[in-house]
Parts: structure tokens; C-alpha cells; sequence
């Protein structure tokens, strides 16, 4: 899904980074223990992290542009392209998570703002299920049950017309805050990684298509520990463990051959709970609700005209 | 515990107090661990050295640090109690623990990890951070040595949680194993999920099992320990990082002499059952010929 080989968002800028490295340090590698290369880049993302809360302020989609002004001219005109469909933007911290970072704060905006009660009922019975799955893989209930707890609390908190209920401003001040934001982003990569063992055979040859690991490895190594980035087997399975639509539209610099350019999208429909996964592609009959902006090796959020 | 002192409203603590609850109503007879009372990020804990090891009858002491962030970040361990494998008052250098940030998962308990590192005890250290490479002999020395008394170690509160832990771990001990040569390296990939038996020294190593962790599995698949050789490695060869799956006990110099044994042992049976089978033979076949009147063709004189 996301193989474009050309597709690099302009890594200028990280690169004139690299090469200020002090040059004695690289001399040194005799002495660069393991400790060291993980404490440099511990370093490195505490710097990158204080650039950008976890969940930016929504910016108009001419932000987007701007960034791009020097770059490739396929991005602009693509940029363009968004700007007829999309009014904005709202960044996310590039820290691994940005894409359940990114579904967190869409999702329950959506919640706040649609004040669908329905819809949260339906999450919630979703979320339940996901929580019988977990006891029977056997994970020990204490382990998951605050992250499940957690987001529950900001589900209902989102909902107007009880003493807990919650601004717009405080929905944003919470997903900036780590100690709700982390949690509900490691809520979602328990329902993830829930959803990819139970239905192990079908989710098996995307996996096996991305690493050689076991689905369990897989879970264990690239769904639950945080800071590990998400695919298109994240995506689905959140997607259909939730039964929640996600639309995915992608920014890169591919192009087709004849030099027109469009944008294109994949939507991520849910698969109904008891029937095997057969969505692919964009289906007419859904509308998601949630948009993300993919830049290759990031998820934003995007606001829709 | 210390309950009402903590803002129960952090994650965190409240993390850490059902931790605390789960260790006290599940006991196990192979480790043992509490927070102090006076700050619940502090723990004390003992493992009891792994049957049908060097470290078998050993009580190991140590102390975790869980960080402001847990689960999210890992906790720390080091041991206390001497003990040949780990040096002590050193960070313990497994995937589980602190030096291994990126491989920890919020899934993942005091429990697991006290589980995995009992499991790390009888592999070989491979030059891991933080590794001894003693003996057999000298860590059955050290294992006896260990039940004599609980290290010395922090203020009195903690001296007092250490020495509560030391007399809980000796009641569920099983007695030194007198020095043996039937003992081997357990393959522990097939031990069962069952709990130690009180047990003396138990000659039939295929009988003694030990726990395993609870939960999803997570120490056999993906805990590691961190390999570095700290000879100057070429530096390609420093990130490597040895996916050790359970005990598969490597022939080294000291582990080599309890392993011939067994295998002495085995093929004494092979031989046994394969010589039983050739005189079952052999009589079945005296009988028939003796049947059937060929009876000289086996005894001259009849």
C-alpha cells in the first residue's frame, strides 16, 4: 500500500542536521557502546518532541503549503489539489504514535462535536469486545484495564450534559497532557494488537509481507510497545476492531506517467465483527468521519470543507 | 499499603498498588516482592535460584526502581545477594529492564519480569552488560551462602522488607542440593506451567518444573539479554543482539562435565533395552525351533 519508492517527503533539512554530528564522536566508535547510541537518540527525540505538542492547533491547509514552497512541484500542485477538498490541518508529534495520536484526538472531536450518543454506545460495546479478547489471549487484567478505563472516561467526558463534560479547549489540553494522551494512545494499541491476534489468519500474510515475525512477535514488537509506527495493518485493525471508517489520503510525490497529478486516498473500512475482513478500497457507502493526511512516515489530521 | 499517602489519581500509582495487590493474593513460591512503604516506586525482591541449576536453593536478593512513567517506561532491577551470574549493584541488563526502553511493553509487570529473570539465571551471559561468568562450583557456593542471611543493604525499613522477604523465601525453599553429578542443564523450553514441589534434590531431572510466567507469554518470545563483548569489538558486531530463547545450555568448558553423565546414563538404557530385545528374540526363536524339532540346531547335547 505504501510502497513508493520515490515517494520521500524533502529530507533536506534532517540532513544538513546529520552532518553537524561532531566528527570526534564518529571517530569514536570503538568506545560507542549500544548505551550510548540509545541515550544519543533518547536525546535526539526529547529535542524533536519539544518542537510540536503531541496534538498541534488546527492550521489553515495554506500552513501545509508554505512548508513546501522550496520543494518538489508535484507536492505543491498536489497541495493544491487538498486545498479544493480540505480547509485545514492539525499537526501531530512526529513520536511514533502520531497515528493513534492522530485517531484519538479525530475520534473523539468527531464524538464532541456530532454529540452522537449512538455512535459512543456502539464504541463502547466495541471496546468491550476487545476486552473479552484480551482475557482470553490471556494478558492479566491489571495490564490494560486503566488504558481501557481511561479512554472510556474521555469518551463520556465528551459527551455535553453531565458535570464531567468537557470543552473543546480542555479535549485539547487532555491530548496534550501525557499522562491522558499516552494512555489513550496505548488503549488503542491494545484494541490493535486484540484485533490482529484474534483474527491472526487473515492479518498473517500482511505481516509476513512486512517482517518475518510471528503475529504475536508482530504484536509484541511493532503494535504494543509505544513510539513503535503504525502501517496498514495497524490501520485495519483498529479500523475494523472499532468498526470506525478511517480515510487516509495521501501526500507523497508519486505522480502517474502521463505527469498528471491526484491525490489519492485509501479508506479503511470496517469489517463487520463475524464476517471475514473483505474490504479493500474506497466503498461508496461510507463516509469516514476521520481523515488523516499520510506523509511517508507520518499521519496528521485533516478537516474537511 | 500505603494507600491513602498516594494520589491514587496517578496513573501510575494506581498501576503500581494493583501490582502490589495481585503480587500479595497470588503468591509464588519462587520470588517475592513489595514496595517499601515509604515510596511504592522502591521495591525489594528475592528469586530463588532455578531447579535443576547451580543456583538451585539459592535466594537471590535485589531491589526495582519503577520509573515516574511506568508502565510506560520499564523498571530497573540490580541484584544484592552475590551470586556468580549477575554483578550486583549493577543495572541488569535484559530487554526487560531499563536498558531496553524500546523493547518494554505497558503488558508487561514486576511479575513478568522477576519470572524472566529467574528463566536468564542458568543462560549463558555471552558477555552481556553486567554478566559474571562464574563457575558452576563457585555459584553453588554462593547459592548455599545466600539462604545464611539476607544482604545488608538501605535504611532500616528496607533492611526490615528484606529480611521479611529472606524468611518467606527460606519457608517455601527447597533444601541445598547436596553437590550431585546428576544434575544437568534442564531443557527448559519444555518445563510445564506447574509450580515447584517442594523437592530435595531430585535425581529425575524430568520431573522438577518451574513456573512460567503468567499472562501473555512474553518471556520466551521476545525478553533478551543484551549481548556485548567487551573485548573492542569490530564495530559492526555491537548492536547485535542474541534473540536467547530458553536455556539451550551451550557447551561451555563448565557446564560440559554434568551433561556427560546424562548422556552416559541414556545410552546405558539404549544399550540395555536394544540387549532385552536381542535375548526376547533369541528365546522366541529357541522355543519355535524347539517346536518344530530343530531344537539341536540351538543345543547340540538335547
Amino acid at each position: 500500500m505504501q510502497s513508493n519508492p520515490d515517494a520521500r517527503v524533502d529530507n533536506a533539512d534532517a540532513e544538513s542536521n546529520l552532518t553537524s554530528v561532531e566528527v570526534s564522536l564518529i571517530d569514536d566508535w570503538q568506545n560507542f557502546r549500544d548505551d550510548d547510541v540509545m541515550q544519543q537518540q533518547s536525546d535526539i527525540q526529547a529535542v524533536e518532541s519539544e518542537k510540536i505538542p503531541f496534538v498541534g492547533d488546527k492550521e489553515p491547509l495554506s500552513s501545509l503549503a508554505d512548508e513546501y514552497k522550496t520543494g518538489s512541484p508535484i507536492l505543491l500542485e498536489k497541495i493544491k489539489i487538498l486545498n479544493e477538498q480540505y480547509a485545514a490541518i492539525r499537526r501531530t508529534r512526529g513520536d511514533g504514535n502520531c497515528f493513534f495520536r492522530s485517531f484519538m484526538f479525530a475520534y473523539l472531536e468527531h464524538i464532541m462535536e456530532s454529540q452522537d450518543k449512538a455512535e459512543a454506545d456502539r464504541i463502547k460495546a466495541n471496546v468491550e469486545q476487545c476486552r473479552l479478547t484480551l482475557q482470553k489471549l490471556g494478558y492479566t487484567e491489571f495490564t490494560f484495564e486503566d488504558f481501557f478505563a481511561l479512554f472510556l472516561e474521555q469518551l463520556d467526558d465528551v459527551i455535553q450534559g453531565s458535570d464531567a463534560s468537557i470543552s473543546h479547549d480542555e479535549l485539547v489540553q487532555r491530548s496534550r497532557d501525557q499522562s491522558v494522551s499516552d494512555y489513550v494512545v496505548m488503549f488503542f494499541r491494545f484494541v490493535t494488537s486484540s484485533e490482529v491476534q484474534k483474527r491472526s489468519d487473515f492479518f498473517e500474510p500482511f505481516i509476513q509481507g512486512l517482517t518475518s515475525a510471528s503475529v504475536q512477535q508482530f504484536c509484541k514488537t511493532a503494535v504494543e510497545p509505544m513510539g513503535e509506527e503504525s502501517d496498514h495493518v495497524h490501520i485495519t485493525a483498529l479500523s475494523d476492531a472499532l468498526g470506525v471508517p478511517i480515510r487516509v489520503v495521501y501526500l507523497d510525490r508519486s505522480s502517474c506517467d502521463n505527469g498528471s497529478v491526484s491525490v489519492n486516498h485509501h479508506d479503511f473500512a470496517p469489517a463487520g465483527n463475524d464476517q471475514p475482513s473483505a474490504q479493500n478500497g474506497s466503498l461508496e457507502a461510507i463516509s469516514p468521519f476521520i481523515t488523516l493526511l499520510y506523509r511517508p512516515g507520518h499521519y496528521d489530521i485533516l478537516y474537511s470543507k | 499499603m500505603a494507600e491513602e499517602r498516594y494520589n491514587r489519581k496517578n496513573p501510575a500509582v494506581k498501576r503500581i498498588l494493583q501490582e502490589v495487590k495481585e503480587m500479595q493474593s497470588n503468591p509464588s513460591d519462587d520470588f517475592m516482592s513489595l514496595p517499601l512503604e515509604e515510596n511504592i516506586f522502591e521495591w525489594q525482591f528475592a528469586i530463588r535460584g532455578p531447579a535443576d541449576s547451580e543456583f538451585e536453593g539459592g535466594i537471590y536478593h535485589g531491589r526495582i526502581q519503577l520509573p515516574s512513567e511506568y508502565p510506560f517506561k520499564p523498571p530497573s532491577f540490580m541484584l544484592l545477594t552475590p551470586n556468580g551470574r549477575f554483578e550486583t549493584q549493577t543495572k541488569i541488563c535484559l530487554s526487560i529492564s531499563n536498558h531496553h526502553p524500546e523493547h518494554w511493553q505497558p503488558s508487561w509487570s514486576v511479575r513478568t519480569a522477576l519470572v524472566a529473570l529467574i528463566a536468564f539465571m542458568p543462560t549463558s551471559p555471552n558477555g552481556a552488560l553486567g554478566s559474571l561468568d562464574y563457575t558452576k562450583d563457585e555459584r553453588r557456593v554462593l547459592a548455599i551462602k545466600s539462604r545464611e542471611a539476607a544482604p545488608k543493604f538501605g535504611s532500616t525499613e528496607r533492611q526490615r522488607l528484606i529480611d521479611e522477604i529472606h524468611e518467606y523465601m527460606l519457608s517455601k525453599a527447597p533444601p541445598v542440593p547436596q553437590v550431585s553429578t546428576s544434575q544437568s542443564p534442564e531443557d527448559q523450553a519444555a518445563k510445564s506451567e506447574d509450580e515447584v514441589q517442594e523437592n530435595a534434590v531430585n535425581t529425575v531431572a524430568e520431573e522438577t518444573q518451574e513456573e512460567l510466567p503468567e499472562g501473555p507469554a512474553p518471556a520466551e518470545d521476545s525478553i533478551t539479554e543484551e549481548v556485548q563483548p567487551r573485548e573492542v569489538p569490530p564495530p559492526a558486531v555491537t548492536s547485535v543482539q542474541l534473540q536467547q530463547t530458553h536455556p539451550a545450555p551451550s557447551a561451555t568448558l563448565q557446564q560440559t562435565s554434568p551433561v556427560v553423565p546424562r548422556q552416559a546414563d541414556d545410552r546405558l538404557f539404549t544399550w540395555a533395552a536394544v540387549g532385552l530385545t536381542i535375548a526376547i528374540v533369541f528365546l522366541l526363536l529357541k522355543k519355535f525351533m524347539k517346536a518344530n524339532g530343530h531344537s539341536a540346531f540351538f543345543m547340540d547335547e538335547s
